[in-house]
């Protein structure tokens, strides 16, 4: 352990999430060191680097109004739906305007997160390139590593002879040309490559374990996102809500089980919502072969549920990520059931100096959430600080409410998936309530 | 009395972006790079970033300071003049926010009269360094200038009750010690109203509060701003008014723009130091 850093914070990852994490505690008066395995801030948005999650053609698939930074608005001249390289620009642009790269050290590896004196402060071991591991002291811990890098890998019975990938991996339409290509995964990952293969393999079979809500991309002459946030802001139950938007789809993208895609078994937002308007095309034109979930394989076929069978040269498996945290102990976030409780998905109720940032899958953009839940933490902290009312307020809040989910009433379907999902309007009424029990005092 | 300084949920602006527009943003460097934050500045009804690039940006220039000016959409040389109908003080806003984005770091905002308003929505979401208001109209609301600009001008208000896009006279924006050609040359260049803007102008209630420092000014010749309205819109920020004798509502302007000027300059650089 060496000195020089009581007091300070240590925020781990300079993407998004570290970001307005490191922005948002500075402005309330905080010293901060961000460390970033990376290079470069927002690494993930950046497709050179071996982390990144993105493919030549990811767009984001939520408008800037709920996906910006509040206070750091995404320029007016973007399309609706900015590219990931432009995702990065924002990311830049915004480390710099709010001064963030002066605190950040690149190139640096979190390897340890331990609690000193049961979470009086914590013991931080961090590894700069090549060198000696160092580890420093810091008076809290703000994790922002992400949750959607490790990837997820299912097991089906049998053997696959040909080419298999996880979308992980997944670049340029280039590995598909050619080849019969079984996309696994009804996520907008999944459904993204299999428009892509439609466009460029042999033969395209899309796998699903259940049938899905497709929402378009646009709807009424507007980005969908922003159409159903008209329709939250009119906080109608749950039920009308779910309604309106299922006569919506039934009118635009019309009775999917025409097209041979499962009806499905669920009401609509009960799994997270797919945004894409190319993939009931493409199924429209016969150019992908919707498919059941896979039941065996076997060389280079693929045996199915229904009792269908495909030769198949490349499957990509877009099953998803799986949360992972190697460099801290699954106690000190209350893991339980395969997933960590935390209140608001952010706040440990143990310690009031331990946060995870950007933890959510919601149904929208998540940059504004980001900011409200950093915002949350620094007002927290500075009522610590100030020996403020507000902090017992918050821990009171906290603890009451720490099994709550900001669902909105929508009863998610149980999977790994829906782990982290929440409603976004809820959810920030939900913050909106607790920045006011922290400004109260 | 809780004061929310703090506006979390804005479902109207999640649900209806403002519309995109094409902006003026005029910028004079700093003579020598100083470790300052730039000046932005925010100009009010019927004016545009042009007046402050008269007088006050090339001399703030001239003493260290990176200086910005904003056109709101509808006003100088920004487009958006087919739209006045429907421009709100939530476009301008996000006019002032997509002027923010383009500054190398937080700029102290500066705005002036109808500016000032729109300033205190931005300081709602935005933490700027320190923010200026100059002749604020009115506290929570600005009935105060209502009413002077009914005695004033019975037939112009009466058109902008009927949302008719106005504009202001020279004999209401400056004091007694201004040069009558200038005055009229510099009325010659503004442009009407949003007639939305100006009943918000007038009659709806403005934010309180603020997480950054904040300073008032006005001046006491002021036809439309009374010293009365500066001292309760400065309440509002726990501080008081400086208020200039003898001077007009557009300070930046008058012969005695100096002054006003190196007010803001002095606060600025003192509140901002690190």
């Amino acid at each position: 352990m060496s000195d020089g850093t009581a007091g300070r914070y240590c925020v781990i990852g300079a993407g998004a999430a570290g970001l307005t994490a490191a922005k948002n505690l500075r402005e309330h008066g905080f010293d901060v060191d961000v460390y970033e395995l990376a290079e470069v801030v927002g690494g993930n948005w950046d497709i050179n680097h071996p982390y990144s999650r993105v493919y030549e053609s990811t767009h984001t698939i939520s408008s800037p109004p709920f996906t910006q930074y509040p206070d750091f608005p995404m320029p007016d001249h973007w399309p609706d739906y900015p590219h990931h390289s432009q995702i990065g620009e924002y990311l830049r642009r915004y480390a710099r305007h709010f001064g963030v790269y002066d605190v950040i050290q690149f190139s640096t590896r979190v390897e340890r997160v331990e609690p000193v004196d049961g979470g009086r402060a914590w013991d931080v071991t961090v590894r700069t390139g090549d060198a000696a591991p160092r580890t420093l002291r810091y008076a809290g811990v703000v994790i922002c590593n992400g949750h959607n890098w490790y990837p997820k890998l299912p097991s089906y019975e049998g053997e696959f002879t040909g080419q298999a990938m996880h979308s992980a991996e997944y670049k340029s339409p280039d590995v598909l040309r050619g080849k019969r290509v079984l996309v696994v995964g009804g996520g907008n990952t999944g459904c993204d490559i299999a428009v892509e293969a439609a466009q460029n393999a042999t033969a395209t079979f899309h796998s699903t374990r259940r049938g899905y809500w497709y929402a378009p991309k646009y709807n009424l002459g507007k980005p969908n996102d922003q159409v159903s946030d008209a329709v939250f802001m009119l906080r109608l139950p749950t039920r009308i809500v779910q309604r309106i938007f299922e006569t919506t789809l039934k009118l635009t993208t019309g009775d999917l089980t025409r097209h041979g895609l499962p009806r499905p078994d669920h009401r609509i937002l009960e799994t997270h919502p797919i945004s894409n308007s190319q993939l009931v095309y493409y199924v429209g034109h016969g150019d992908i072969t919707p498919k059941r979930d896979v039941a065996y394989l076997d060389g280079d076929t693929v045996h199915f549920v229904d009792g269908s069978v495909e030769q198949v040269d490349l499957i990509v498996w877009a099953t998803g990520y799986l949360m992972h945290f190697d460099f801290i102990d699954d106690r000190h976030l209350n893991w339980q059931d395969g997933r960590p409780h935390l209140y608001l998905n952010a706040f440990p109720p143990a310690y009031d100096n331990l946060f995870v940032i950007g933890l959510l899958q919601p149904d929208s953009g998540l940059f504004a959430l980001m900011h409200w839940q950093a915002q949350v933490m620094a007002r927290f902290l500075a009522a610590q600080r100030d020996g403020s009312p507000a902090a017992d307020a918050f821990r009171r809040e906290r603890d009451e409410h720490l099994e709550e989910r900001q669902s909105g009433g929508f009863h998610y379907v149980y999977s790994t998936r829906h782990h982290l999902e929440i409603e976004h309007m809820d959810y920030m009424r939900t913050l909106d309530r607790v920045v006011k029990t922290l400004e109260a005092a | 009395m809780t004061r929310r300084r703090t506006k979390v949920l804005r479902p109207l602006d999640w649900a209806f972006p403002p519309q995109p527009i094409e902006r003026e943003l005029l910028h004079v460097a700093a003579d020598e790079p100083a470790d300052r934050p730039p000046l932005l500045f925010v100009h009010g009804m019927n004016h545009g970033a042009w007046t402050f690039a008269e007088h006050w940006m090339p001399a703030a220039a001239d003493q260290g300071w990176d200086c910005w000016a904003v056109s709101l959409r509808g006003h100088g040389g920004s487009d958006g003049y087919d739209g006045l109908r429907r421009w709100k003080f939530r476009d301008y806003e996000h006019d002032v926010m997509q002027a923010i984005i383009e500054m190398p770091r937080p700029p102290v905002i500066v705005g002036h009269s109808m500016g000032a308003q729109v300033v205190r929505r931005v300081l709602q979401r935005y933490v700027a360094p320190a923010a200026v208001l100059i002749a604020p109209p009115g506290g929570r609301v600005g009935l105060g200038v209502m009413t002077r600009f009914a005695r004033r001008q019975p037939a112009t208000f009466t058109r902008a009750l009927a949302a008719r896009p106005v504009q202001l006279d020279d004999s209401d924006l400056f004091g007694p010690e201004m040069d009558a050609a200038a005055a009229r040359r510099y009325c010659d260049r503004m442009t009407p109203e949003a007639p939305l803007a100006q009943y918000e102008v007038m009659v709806r209630p403005q934010p309180v509060g603020a997480r950054s420092p904040v300073l008032v000014l006005g001046g006491g010749e002021d036809a439309l701003v009374s010293v009365f309205d500066m001292v309760a819109a400065a309440r509002l920020y726990g501080t008081r008014p400086h208020v200039f004798r003898g001077m007009g509502h557009d300070l930046m302007l008058e012969p005695r723009w100096r002054e006003p000027l190196d007010l803001i300059l002095d606060w600025a650089e003192r509140t901002t130091k690190r």
